[in-house]
């Protein structure tokens, strides 16, 4: 048995020395991490002074400044791409696979993944200067079926937000559970921009998924929530060709954007719209009665539901199949061949593929076909 | 077993933030050999081969990838509901790079949905196969050997 002076001793000196070890190794990393100022060039436009040491994604961030992120900076998404002017040496592992051979020679790089060390130059697009974040207060969470709930935010005051109907915004929920930082993921405007104090997000349940899990079971109606907005050019065009547009599940989103967006603008009767929205049962569809609504009052909106399985017990009218199995069929028998069209997209790559290949078969061109991909 | 340098190596990827924000290790505090080895007795334990899982779960994924973003039945079997994310993830062990994707796999019974739900991703089939990592105890996409055996009819 030692004394318990003996042991409080030898307790006292592993914890001094732990305390002396952990300021050394703080004092190293201040030395051999600290990059101290650098300058920071934007377009050959802006010049700032920045702290040397972070990742070019967070650096920018703390500038007011918002590339599109999908990850949360990570490198898993890719999307947070820019190009520098400077050396920052070579492309790292983690972004090649994101970048096409020209993104790789003209040095585009992912600023989640490089690190600002000297001054730097880098060239942006300028609408990216539009993006905000704004602290916004859950208004209310309707659920719309059994795994998308109606996320409906309320913009803070003096906040001047102005988007256009099929943008995005990315919506950041803080540390929850066994995640330690705040995650952050891409979600298409449900609302029309005509509504200027509101936002509102279809976010459907990703099993796994770190932010849908925290929308559906801990947020709540009161809570404050980030948004980083807008971002994306999925747009309609202004043209007057029929709209052919495709978008199940949560992918409705930037539809009800954009035809409230149209009915609020007095336009959407002056084009032809077909708009296919389907799901696996019946249980899966939800404002239906808006969508009939539309179809009633506007002669040249055609809304066309599809359901692949119904479940045991439901009634449905039609003949069960899949979306894409319907849209084809439309076009052999409703969609007139000599209308000029544009395809407007919202899904999967699986479903934006499946559907692109309809739309080809059908006599339309890939440059009048948009579409907002969710990976 | 032993913690070998390329296990030391996986281990520090699977925290969380490292390569995802949960990371793969749920509140399991076991060293990664330990996790592994007792999952290899489990497989043991249930019968389970490493290879058929694979096989069946790439099986399923490719089945419900033909849903195209919506649930679809399998074989009148199975209810599989892929849904397709942005991006890829890296394997822990840096072996390669693989499609975010979150994989929803359920037993019909008369067509409802029974027993034991699987949450995996192309990531998870990767490890399962060339790993015989299954993730921690808590993990959001742990396959549990017993569940495994009890969804996929093997």
């Amino acid at each position: 048995m030692f004394p318990l002076s003996t042991l409080a001793a030898q307790a006292l000196l592993i914890g001094g020395v732990s305390v002396l070890m952990a300021v050394m190794i703080s004092v190293i990393d201040s030395i051999v991490n600290n990059y101290g100022d650098v300058q920071l060039d934007i377009n050959g436009k802006k010049q700032v002074t920045v702290k040397g040491g972070s990742k070019l994604l967070g650096t920018l961030a703390d500038q007011g400044i918002f590339l599109p992120s999908a990850c949360g900076g990570r490198g898993s998404c890719g999307a947070c791409k820019c190009q520098v002017k400077s050396d920052v040496g070579p492309h790292l592992p983690t972004e090649v696979p994101y970048l096409t051979q020209q993104e790789l020679r003209e040095n585009v790089r992912l600023a989640c993944q490089v690190k600002v060390k000297a001054d730097i130059g880098i060239e942006i697009p300028e609408d990216l200067f539009n993006i905000k974040k704004l602290s916004c207060t859950v208004e209310s969470m309707t659920n719309l079926t059994y795994d998308i709930k109606e996320v409906r935010l309320k913009l803070p005051e003096g906040s001047d937000l102005t988007y256009t109907a099929g943008q995005y915004g990315q919506i950041e929920v803080p540390a929850y559970g066994g995640i330690r930082e705040p995650s952050a993921r891409a979600y298409s405007f449900a609302s029309a921009p005509q509504e200027k104090d509101t936002l509102e997000f279809l976010i459907r349940l990703v099993p796994g998924g770190t932010v849908t899990t925290y929308v559906h079971k801990f947020l709540k109606v009161g809570d404050k929530i980030n948004v980083v907005a807008p971002v994306g050019d999925f747009r309609v065009h202004d043209t007057q060709a029929a709209m052919i547009c495709v978008g199940g599940g949560s992918g409705m989103a930037p539809f009800r954007s954009i035809f409230r967006d149209m009915e609020a603008r007095g336009v959407l009767g002056e084009r032809d719209i077909w708009y296919f929205f389907g799901g696996h049962s019946v249980k899966d569809l939800y404002f239906m009665d808006w969508l009939k609504e539309l179809e009633a009052k506007y002669e040249r909106f055609h809304f066309i539901p599809a359901v692949s399985e119904p479940g045991p017990g439901e009634v449905w009218e039609g003949k069960p199949a899949r979306l894409i199995d319907v849209l084809a069929e439309k076009f052999k028998t409703e969609i007139p061949r000599e209308l000029i069209k544009e395809g407007y997209l919202c899904g999967s790559p699986g479903m934006l593929d499946a559907c692109m290949d309809i739309m080809r078969k059908n006599g339309m061109t890939d440059d009048k076909i948009y579409f907002d991909k969710f990976a | 077993m032993k913690m070998t340098e390329e296990l030391k190596k996986a281990q520090a990827n699977l925290v969380p933030g490292a390569i995802v924000e949960e990371g793969f290790l749920g509140h399991d505090r076991r060293p990664l050999a330990d996790i592994i080895q007792h999952d290899e007795e489990a497989f043991a334990e249930h019968g389970l081969s490493w290879d058929a899982v694979a096989e069946r779960l790439k099986y399923l994924l490719a089945e419900g990838e033909k849903g195209l973003g919506e649930p679809v039945t399998v074989e009148g079997k199975w209810r599989v509901f892929v849904y397709e994310a942005r991006g890829q993830f890296a394997c822990p062990w840096e072996d390669g790079l693989f499609h975010k994707d979150s994989v929803t796999v359920q037993r019909l019974e008369n067509g409802h949905p029974v027993g034991d739900r699987l949450v995996f991703n192309q990531l998870c089939i990767h490890m399962l196969e060339k790993h015989h990592f299954l993730e921690g105890l808590g993990s959001s996409f742990r396959l549990h050997p017993a569940a495994l055996r009890n969804v996929l009819n093997l």
